[in-house]
Formats: C-alpha cells, sequence, structure tokens
C-alpha cells in the first residue's frame, strides 16, 4: 500500500491570545509556538498504521518554508519513508484551492493508493483540500473520516464518515482515493527527540512551483478562489453578565442565581 | 440577477434545518431562489421548499435516497450547466464538505467555505468566515466569475415563515451510469451510553481547560452535587477523559437543557452549535475573551480550579439551607 | 538493536547485581503496584526480552524516588534500568497519551502543562518583578529559576508568589529568565525522553549562562537536582530555595513577625531528601516561624515516603487502585495530630493536597509549601 500524506504546519492559537498585525490580514504570529495541524497528526498515524499492518511506503508532503521541516521530520520519525517540500515564493497567500493545485502537481505523478489529508486546518479551517485534491487528480474522495478498513482484495476501503450528531456514514471507495481524515480515528503516536534527529538525515525533497510545472498564476493568492482581505475581531453578542469578585464570591453569587431560577 | 441555487439536504427521511435557512437567506439577497432537491420519494420536502422558494428543480430518483457526493456532484453540475445560476449555497455540513470543493473544481467556479454573513455586490457575493477556531473574522473577496459556490454554516440564517409557493418542477435525473466508486453501505449509530445527555436536565459541561483527566472529580463533584451529568468539548472526548456519548456539538449531540454550565470552554463554534439552545448558559473560563461569553447567560472569568470547588460547597450550603 | 540490548547491561552494569533484594524491599510503591525492581535487575539481562518487559505497565509505576539506589550494597542504581526500560517504549512512540501530550508541550512550548510561552508569566500578577537580561553588565545576586508547575499550576503559583515575597522581605537582589524560561527536563528525563532531556540540558545551560548572576535558585527540588547534579556545563551554582532561605534567617535579613500558631509537619520531597542530603534547612525554617509547633512524622529523613508525584507520575495513572501512598501519609499526619503538612516541592504539594480531598480531610489538614508559611508569618 503506497500512500501520501500531505501535512500543515499550523500556528497553535487554541490558549493563545490572536492579535491582528499591521496589515490587517494577518496575525502576529511572533509569540505563538506551531506545530502539525491536529487533524494531519491524526493522518500521519493512519498511514503509519496501515504500513505497519499491510506494508508499503509512507511520502509526507507539506507546502510552506524550512520551517515546516520540523513537522515533516516529526512524521518520518513516526514512520514515513520520504518526504517532498513545496516551496516557492509564488505559494503565499494560498487559499484550500490554490494549495491543493500544488499538492495535485506534486501527487500526480507519484505512485500512492490512498493520499492522506486532515479534514480541516486548525487555522483557516477552508477544508477544501480533500475534496478539491481528489477531483483533480481525478479519483474518488471521502472526508471527516473516522473509520477506515482496508477490504481483502486491497483495491477498495471501507470508510467511516463522522456527520453531525456523531452518527456514522459508512460508505465503500475504490483505491486510489483521497481520504480527509477526522481527528478521534486513532492515537497518535509519540515522535521521540531521537527518532527526529534520525529523521533528519533523511532527505527532503523541495520543489518550486516550476519543479512543479505551474505557473505562478496559477498558484498562491492569484491562483486562489478567494483571498482574505481583511480580518476583524468578531462583534460579541450580549456578552454573558460577568460576576465580579474573588472566586468565594463569585461562586457564591452563582450559586444564589442558580436557586432563584429554581435550579437548586 | 442571475438565479440562485440553493441545495437541499436530507438525511434519513428528514429535511435538516439548513436547508430552509439557506433558502430564507438567498431571499433577502435578490434573485430567483432555486432549491435543487436531490431524492428518492421525497414530495414532502419539494412542497416544504416549495414555501420558500421560486421554483423548486426536483430530481426523484432512488439515487439520491442517500447522500453519495460522486453522484449529487454530477447531478448538480449537469443542473447548473444547464440552468446558468450566479450563486450555489450549499451547506457547511458532512454533506456539504464533501462535494462543494469537488464541484468547485470542476465547474472552475470560485467557492468560499463555512462562510458566517453575506453580503451582495452586485452579482458577487462578499462572504465573511472565520480563522482561528471563530477568534477572528476574515473579510474574502472572490475572484471575478460567472458563477460563485459558497458553503454555509448552520444557523447563519433564520428560518422565518413561509411566504412563498414556488413552482415544484421534476427533472429527469441527468446522471445516467451508477456510480460504482462510491458506494453508500449504512448508517451506524454512535453508541449510546449509560447516560443519554440529551434527555439531561441540567448539564456541566467540561472543555480543555480541565487539562487532564485526574482533574475531572472537582467537575464530577459539581455535577453531583447539582443533580446534573457531565457533557464535554470535542477536545475532552478525543483524549478519552470522558465517552464519545458525552460530547456536546456538530459532531456530538445537541442539547438543550434547563442549565448548561460551561467548564473551561472556550467556546468553538462547533460545540456552541450543540449547545446554544440550553435554557441557561453559565461559563466559567479564565480567557476574558473566550467566546463561550458571548453566548452565556452569566460568566466568571477566573480560573476553574479556584471556582469550581467553591461553587460546589455554595451549592452544598444553599441545598442544605 | 544487538549493539543497544548489549550497551543496556553494560549501562547499568547488570552482572553486578547480587539480586539480594534489598531494592524491591524498600520500594515504596512495590507496597501498591506489581512493580518488583529486583526482577527487572535479573530479567533484563536477558536481552531478548527487553522488548516484552518494556512493555509491562509497571515500569510507569516507579517514582524515581531513588530508594532503591539508596540501598543497593553494590551501588548499583535499579531506577534507572525501569528508565531505560521507558526509552524503549518512547522510541517505539507507544506511550500514554498524557505522557505524550506532556512531552510533546515540552518541545513546543518549554512546558510540560500544553500552555503557550506567552502566559509562562500569568503567575506574577502584580508583583513586581525584574526580568533579567542576558549578558547584562551588572551582577544579580540570585537568578530565580521557576519550576513549569510554579508557573502555569494555578495551585502552585502562590507558591512562586511567597518566595517572591519572602526574597523582596529579606531585600535579596533576585531576577527572573521570562517567556524565555523553559522545562529544566527532570521529568524529561525520568520518562525515558533521552534525547529530549539533551536538548534541554543544552538548551538551558546556554540560557542559564548567558545572564551575569550569582547562583541560581530552584523553587523545585526536581529542578535543583537536574541543573545541579544532571546538566553539562552550568557556570553557576545551584541552590534549593530552603538553603538560600534558611541563610537569610540565619543572617538575620528576613524576620518573621507573625504566629502561625498550628501543629506543623513536614514531609520531606525525595528530591531534596533522599537525593540531595537537605534535611536540616527545611526544619530550621519551619522551627523558626512563631507559634509553629513541630512534629516529626515517623517515617522522615531518608526513610520518608514518597508522595508518588516524581518520576513522571504526574502525567502517568497507575494500573493499581491500591491506596496511594499520599494517602496514607496524609492519614499518618492526621493520627499524629498535625493541621498543617508543610512541603517544599511543587509535586508534593500537589500529590498531597489531593490525597487530603479523597479522604475527605481538606478541611482539617491543610497542605502548604514552607514558603507559603512563611509569606504569612512575614
Amino acid at each position: 500500500m503506497n500512500m501520501i500524506v500531505c501535512v500543515k504546519r499550523v500556528p497553535d492559537t487554541a490558549e493563545s491570545e490572536v492579535h491582528i498585525d499591521a496589515s490587517g490580514r494577518d496575525i502576529d504570529k511572533s509569540r505563538l509556538s506551531f506545530g502539525i495541524n491536529e487533524c494531519d497528526n491524526y493522518a500521519v498515524e493512519e498511514a503509519i498504521q496501515i504500513k505497519e499492518k499491510l506494508g508499503g511506503k509512507v511520502t509526507v508532503i507539506s507546502l510552506g518554508g524550512k520551517e515546516n521541516d520540523e513537522v515533516i521530520r516529526m512524521a518520518l520519525a513516526k514512520g514515513g519513508d520520504d518526504a517532498i517540500r513545496l516551496d516557492d515564493p509564488a505559494f503565499a497567500g494560498s487559499d484550500g484551492f490554490a494549495v491543493a493545485k500544488a499538492l495535485a502537481a506534486a501527487i500526480k505523478d507519484l505512485e500512492y493508493d490512498i493520499v492522506f489529508t486532515g479534514a480541516l486546518a486548525d487555522d483557516d479551517g477552508y477544508a477544501v483540500v480533500p475534496v478539491a485534491l481528489a477531483e483533480l487528480l481525478g479519483v474518488p474522495h471521502a472526508t471527516y473520516v473516522k473509520d477506515l478498513e482496508i477490504l481483502e482484495d486491497g483495491k477498495r476501503a471501507r470508510v467511516g464518515r463522522e456527520l453531525e450528531g456523531g452518527l456514522m456514514e459508512y460508505l465503500e471507495i475504490e483505491l486510489p482515493c483521497v481520504l480527509g481524515i477526522q481527528t478521534g480515528i486513532n492515537e497518535p503516536r509519540y515522535a521521540s527527540f531521537k527518532g527526529i534527529k534520525q529523521a533528519a538525515k533523511k532527505e527532503i525533497v523541495v520543489k518550486s512551483a516550476a519543479d512543479l510545472g505551474l505557473d505562478p498564476s496559477e498558484v498562491g493568492e492569484a491562483g486562489s478562489w478567494a483571498i482574505l482581505e481583511k480580518f476583524s475581531v468578531p462583534e460579541v453578542g450580549e456578552m454573558a453578565e460577568i460576576l465580579q469578585g474573588d472566586p468565594e464570591e463569585t461562586a457564591a453569587k452563582l450559586a444564589q442565581i442558580l436557586k432563584e431560577k429554581g435550579l437548586i | 440577477m442571475k438565479d440562485i441555487f440553493v441545495l437541499m439536504e436530507h438525511r434519513r427521511g428528514e429535511l435538516r434545518d439548513i436547508s430552509l435557512e439557506m433558502l430564507c437567506g438567498a431571499s433577502q439577497l435578490g434573485g430567483n431562489v432555486v432549491a435543487v432537491l436531490l431524492g428518492s420519494g421525497v414530495d414532502s420536502f419539494a412542497e416544504k421548499a416549495a414555501g420558500y422558494a421560486d421554483k423548486v428543480l426536483y430530481v426523484d430518483d432512488p439515487m439520491f435516497e442517500n447522500y453519495n457526493s460522486e453522484a449529487y456532484q454530477k447531478a448538480l453540475s449537469a443542473l447548473i450547466k444547464e440552468h446558468q445560476p450566479g450563486l450555489v449555497l450549499i451547506g457547511n455540513t458532512a454533506q456539504g464538505v464533501d462535494m462543494a470543493p469537488a464541484l468547485a473544481v470542476e465547474l472552475g467556479a470560485p467557492l468560499v467555505t463555512d462562510i458566517i454573513a453575506l453580503e451582495m455586490e452586485g452579482d458577487k457575493p462578499k462572504p465573511t468566515r472565520q480563522f482561528y477556531g471563530g477568534k477572528l473574522n476574515a473579510h474574502m473577496t472572490l475572484k471575478d466569475a460567472g458563477m460563485y459556490i459558497l458553503t454555509v454554516r448552520e444557523a447563519t440564517f433564520q428560518v422565518g415563515e413561509p411566504t412563498k409557493s414556488g413552482e415544484i418542477v421534476k427533472v429527469e435525473n441527468p446522471v445516467k451510469e451508477e456510480i460504482t466508486y462510491r458506494k453508500f453501505v449504512e448508517y451506524v449509530e454512535p453508541e449510546v451510553g449509560e447516560v443519554d445527555i440529551t434527555q439531561s436536565t441540567m448539564l456541566v459541561g467540561v472543555g480543555r481547560g480541565i487539562r487532564e483527566d485526574k482533574n475531572l472529580p472537582i467537575v464530577e463533584e459539581l455535577a453531583k452535587v447539582l443533580g446534573a451529568d457531565l457533557a464535554a468539548s470535542r477536545a475532552v472526548v478525543d483524549a478519552g477523559w470522558l465517552p464519545p456519548d458525552r460530547q456536546v456539538g456538530i459532531s456530538g449531540k445537541t442539547v438543550k437543557p434547563k442549565l448548561y454550565l460551561a467548564v473551561g470552554i472556550s467556546g468553538a463554534f462547533q460545540h456552541v452549535t450543540g449547545m446554544k439552545g440550553s435554557e441557561l448558559i453559565v461559563a466559567i473560563n479564565k480567557d476574558p475573551d473566550a467566546p463561550i461569553f458571548s453566548i452565556a447567560d452569566y460568566g466568571i472569568v477566573d480560573d476553574l480550579f479556584k471556582v469550581v470547588p467553591k461553587l460546589t460547597e455554595k451549592i452544598k450550603e444553599l441545598k442544605g439551607a | 538493536m544487538s549493539a543497544e540490548e548489549i550497551s543496556f547491561i553494560e549501562k547499568y552494569d547488570l552482572l553486578g547485581c547480587i539480586q539480594c533484594g534489598r531494592c524491591t524491599g524498600g520500594c515504596p510503591v512495590s507496597m501498591r503496584t506489581h512493580l518488583n525492581v529486583r526482577r527487572f535487575m535479573y530479567d533484563t539481562q536477558n536481552e531478548e526480552r527487553l522488548e516484552e518487559l518494556s512493555e509491562r505497565p509497571e515500569i510507569w509505576d516507579c517514582t524515581t524516588c531513588y530508594t532503591c539506589a539508596a540501598r543497593c550494597p553494590k551501588g548499583l542504581e535499579p531506577l534507572e534500568v525501569l528508565i531505560g526500560l521507558r526509552s524503549l517504549q518512547i522510541e517505539e512512540g507507544r506511550i500514554q497519551p498524557t505522557v505524550r501530550d506532556a512531552l510533546e508541550s515540552i518541545f513546543k512550548d518549554g512546558n510540560p502543562w500544553g500552555s503557550p510561552r506567552a502566559k509562562r508569566l500569568d503567575w506574577v500578577g502584580d508583583l513586581d518583578v525584574k526580568v533579567l537580561e542576558p549578558e547584562a553588565e551588572e551582577v544579580t545576586d540570585v537568578l530565580l529559576f521557576v519550576c513549569c508547575t510554579d508557573a502555569y499550576d494555578p495551585r502552585v503559583m502562590k507558591v512562586a508568589q511567597s518566595l517572591v515575597k519572602v526574597l523582596q522581605a529579606a531585600g535579596v537582589d533576585f531576577g527572573i529568565i521570562g517567556e524565555d524560561e523553559s522545562c529544566c527536563g527532570s521529568e524529561v528525563r525520568r520518562l525515558g525522553e533521552e534525547g529530549l532531556f539533551e536538548m534541554c540540558d543544552e538548551e538551558n545551560v546556554e540560557l542559564l549562562n548567558s545572564f551575569n548572576v550569582n547562583r541560581i535558585v530552584t523553587i523545585s527540588p526536581h529542578c535543583y537536582n537536574t541543573l545541579k547534579k544532571e546538566y553539562h556545563g552550568l557556570r553557576h551554582p545551584v541552590l534549593h530555595y530552603t538553603e538560600l532561605v534558611a541563610q537569610l534567617l540565619e543572617d538575620g535579613k528576613l524576620t518573621l513577625n507573625k504566629e502561625i500558631g498550628k501543629v506543623v509537619t513536614y514531609h520531606d520531597p525525595c528530591f531534596l531528601g533522599k537525593q540531595n542530603s537537605i534535611y536540616d534547612e527545611p526544619r530550621y525554617i519551619i522551627t523558626r516561624i512563631p507559634g509553629v509547633e513541630f512534629r516529626e512524622f515517623d517515617r522522615c529523613r531518608e526513610r520518608s515516603l514518597c508522595c508518588e508525584g516524581g518520576g513522571g507520575k504526574m502525567w502517568v495513572e497507575s494500573e493499581s487502585k491500591a491506596e496511594r501512598l499520599a494517602e496514607i501519609r496524609v492519614t499518618d499526619a492526621k493520627e499524629m495530630g498535625a493541621e498543617v503538612i508543610a512541603v517544599a516541592c511543587p509535586f508534593c504539594l500537589l500529590t498531597l493536597e489531593d490525597a487530603t480531598k479523597v479522604r475527605g480531610i481538606e478541611e482539617e489538614m491543610r497542605v502548604a509549601d514552607i514558603l507559603e508559611l512563611l509569606a504569612e508569618a512575614l
């Protein structure tokens, strides 16, 4: 089973404050830490578990600058075999479509049974890449995949998609295909520091837009469906009434409110 | 202005809310609103849609009994090519997201996903969507094109009373060949645990702020004193700290208890969707900018590890009194 | 693989073991789990069994308290064999998700608590604390190395805040690193993540050496032990805060005015007592607090019972349902009539305080760091 996993490096904003930068189109990332996109981490694990079970090869692809090597190496340390980084100033400002085009150009000449991506990105949340990529490659797809079983003939897979309300939709899909992986499909393993260092010895093939046969007008902001004009801070609706005081006081106030509402 | 196509979404014999929401949203934009319904023997959905649309294009074929993105894409692309709408609205749901990007690639139509607000500049949509888990709004400019596709977040538009009575036009299924490379097999219900949180009158929702599963006892204690059940955000369930049947949100349960007490939950859209219908929402979070405070009725901006034990204590006192 | 296995025997001098069993005899966790460290000393001599042994859940029960090593007549360190087995699991990536998350968080954000670096100074609050500049011309006397747990854990933050108040009251010239401060790596090494520990060692030594200070003072005994004994090339002397504060009291630079009026006992942290022989300073400090009646645990000093907070145990859930050692500890304290258990370690503080809640005696038994008592007595 030959597999390709697409990984994205994203800033970790879950517990951090986010500030719009001077351009109004980006955020100040100087105080943020970065790591692999959460869904992508599950995608890497899924590919490696299949490789361990059925054999084959896992190729890791990421679009971005040299700083992406860290997440690539982490995936290599977990069991990835080869790595390609798509790096070109022309890729700047790519939306999901432009990213999918670059990935498709890199993947189309590779041998693969399954291309894995995360179902959506933690930063932009587009959720476009897996489905657009499949269309560009001309293969079937499924996204929000939370269960996967390669069927015995190795030519089809039983795929469980997670729908609203936690309902699972099962389908059978022919390989090769593209699968957008949802979190929770597996338990991602740890990449040891030693493993990451050893993975640094593996070559990461760097490809530019020209190497991929892409014209600058097809990629980046120019090749995107939409560009981000500006960010704004969401208007808060009617804000909650914030109870003031130390924990002793706020807890007492809240308990009183709950009592008044007949909840205690 | 050209027509606006709105894709009807249904599942297991139910027309999903997003369908009428989008029809109502589309009606505010100007232009003919055309509901596109792909289904099998779902005349009642066509009639319902007609109350909100100027026209209903209804393909009635067993192929569309269950959702299959490949069949949907083929049918929709044929109808679009025939009718040339200026805008196509699709739900930003597990169905819509599984199809819209492929359709956009096929038709060369710019797509923006997961929009939360929409204005028009002539024929061109100016959508707003969110980045960084809802921490920022992003105002998007689409490339010029003859047609645009948007996927719309659930609850972006309100459903009003039906004011239209669009013509229902049955059209022949444009998809002739059987789709063999992707086949629907079955639905599998999520496992039901001991507690059905959709039936709970009070819920204490636990989020990432709890940090570790061994901190759970402090919220369990609070829930016990309140007589509430524990619910969880996706992060807590993915971490395995609480079972999946406790998950509230888009991929979990939708709950409407009398009290939803959100502890250490930031209020990401995907969670909020599942609990915003609760009668009383109270949030405890140390981040004053946490989006949860914008939907909560009462909030405490403080460390949950300090507040929750105190709250448990105070409730015990009041109950004892 | 074979080169690695040969080095396993050599690395831990396994053939020097005489199987006397003093290690297991003294092992505190053997009271409540299947861990039999003597068996591991024997079984790991068989290279072919290493993988299987590394998959045994009980290797994660070890708290690395060092009792086994302290008791070994041959001078071996049996706990290190267990850490070595953990390393094999780490390399395979097969570890509990909580351990994985803690390690990834250290790699990414420099702390095991999954919090961003930008929040590392939240504990400071309204306090006026100097953030040191690297390569400053002026010498600062003390660099305060703040443990991640003190920086991020809301309960333990109070300990760091208390230390600031105490140092300010004593007129000590001190500063902190700020947001660039990173985890010392003590737990990293004990969880078996050798590579990541080497990174902590190299990066922290370079950072710490860049400050123009006379000495480094740590709050946690775990940081203390690591900085003092496990780092390579650190040019500043390292003190635990109990050493500094005891000196300040002795020199008359710190005056305590308020009465505490409680019966206080002291729980020796393994990393301060057993591993670094600091027994007298904490007792000296406690007994100088006005109105304190000091009582010793029966199991004290070298024989102190481990609280099970070390060895990475903050992130490992034991399969054993037997009574936790921390629960035994707080029960012992209650039986001897103590009202306060004083500690000098963030992990001891968290585990013992937790145990008072499990036992339902949190109303009558307070667990507090010595620094908190000091700050109250100022």
